[in-house]
């Protein structure tokens, strides 16, 4: 498990930002909303070897606020408390399999949807979108894992 | 190597990082303490783009066109496009709203100055958020107006050839628009009799009206006509907004009733921002 640099997390988020504002209007389409950039921060985190510091969650969340165009301190305060779980829970995680991991980070994809439109789309709040979401996060992450069983790994073990 | 689980001292800063974010969230959705911020990031980035696809994107496409033969051909096109854009708002404007050219001072002063027969200025979409339009409440348009030097364009109408699509809220280089369906977007509109302040609703191309029966006995039908009664000094009087769409009582005296709007903002890329009433 490697620690990801400042930089180029800064420079994959910003890629990711762009990429999710291509993917959203497609998949809202469908009642579905992949948070691209809060999964790729909240994956950066779980593959980190240390704690992440709270100011290094908090500013990468300001980072984002900036470039996606949402309100200023929600992305700030959503990358702060899923830090916060990654951390708390991150002895945890190695009982768990890799079924109740997905499940976790599509819980918390889900969560940050349902926050985050509490702020930038109350008008319009759609459970339908948060319940398909789930499930397509859920589905997404599975399969994303089982990749590695399918490919061939580099890695000396 | 095993991660240590936060201590005292972490989780504060935690706390004070959360609470700090809440403070500043509640600062930009009250008081948009940082929309200058936001809006010069915006400006960067659409003002960067258009000069990196001119370095980049531009001499390509120019060397491609003047490889072909049809290159003058394929000028003459986008120049007829842009005419043809042009008088698609000024047919609108001259078919659906007389009452704007009542008067005659307003109109020989915008003639000399602009030394054209039409009242509005051309302008190009720069940039427009689509996921925000069709997933949440803000939605906001950024143009280019050509010929605006030394105009003031905030709280000027935005039209495109179907109709009225919003008002400028904030003219730099770049000119921003509130769109009729943005939550915080609120109009005056009227039909017959009938007065209505419609709301954004944050849903693309609907925005939606509440009153009570008790003011307004007379019953509403699907399909209803609502023109823009020009109060509030913003748009001009007598043009048509949309139809009603959907018909919902929320209780014995109160109506709500949605109207789906003749404009779409996503149909062209070139738009008209009149000049202030």
């Amino acid at each position: 498990m490697n620690n990801i640099g400042y930089i180029k997390l800064l420079v994959i988020i910003f890629i990711a930002n762009i990429l999710e504002s291509f993917l959203a209007p497609i998949l809202i389409k469908a009642y579905i909303n992949i948070p691209i950039t809060f999964l790729i921060f909240s994956f950066a985190i779980y593959k980190s070897r240390f704690n992440t510091n709270a100011l290094y969650a908090f500013l990468f969340g300001l980072y984002v606020d900036f470039i996606s165009s949402s309100p200023i301190g929600l992305n700030a305060a959503l990358f702060s408390m899923m830090a916060y779980a990654v951390n708390s829970y991150s002895n945890t995680f190695k009982l768990f399999s890799f079924i109740q991991i997905c499940m976790f980070f599509s819980g918390s994809a889900t969560f940050y949807i349902g926050f985050s439109h509490l702020f930038i789309n109350l008008e319009n709040f759609s459970y339908l979108i948060l319940f398909i979401s789930l499930i397509f996060n859920t589905f997404l992450f599975l399969i994303i894992s089982m990749l590695r069983f399918y490919f061939p790994s580099l890695k000396i073990k | 190597m095993s991660r240590v689980a936060p201590t005292s001292g972490s989780k504060a800063l935690y706390f004070l990082c959360i609470t700090l974010s809440a403070f500043l969230l509640y600062l930009d959705i009250n008081y948009k303490s940082f929309e200058r911020a936001k809006n010069l990031y915006k400006s960067f980035t659409i003002s960067s783009s258009y000069t990196i696809k001119r370095i980049t994107l531009d001499p390509l496409n120019y060397i491609f066109e003047i490889s072909k033969e049809k290159s003058k051909l394929i000028e003459e096109n986008k120049k007829l496009k842009q005419e043809l854009d042009n008088s698609y708002i000024a047919n609108f404007i001259l078919s659906r709203d007389s009452k704007f050219f009542i008067d005659d001072e307003a109109i020989k002063k915008f003639l000399d100055l602009n030394k054209i027969n039409k009242p509005f200025h051309l302008a190009k979409i720069n940039s427009f958020d689509v996921e925000k339009y069709l997933c949440c409440s803000q939605h906001r348009m950024f143009i280019k107006i050509f010929n605006s030097k030394d105009i003031n364009f905030i709280g000027s109408t935005v039209i495109n050839d179907q109709g009225i699509l919003g008002q400028i809220i904030y003219d730099k280089s770049i000119a921003e628009i509130l769109l009729l369906t943005d939550v915080s977007h609120v109009m005056p509109i009227i039909s017959n009799n009938h007065f209505c302040n419609a709301r954004g609703s944050g849903k693309p191309g609907v925005i939606t009206c509440n009153y009570s029966k008790l003011i307004w006995p007379d019953p509403i039908e699907i399909g209803q006509e609502f023109f823009s009664s020009g109060m509030g000094g913003i748009y001009p009087s007598n043009i048509l907004i949309g139809y009603v769409s959907s018909i919902n009582a929320t209780d014995d005296n109160n109506i709500h009733f949605d109207i789906d709007l003749v404009a779409n903002p996503l149909k062209s890329s070139f738009i008209g921002v009149l000049e202030k009433l």
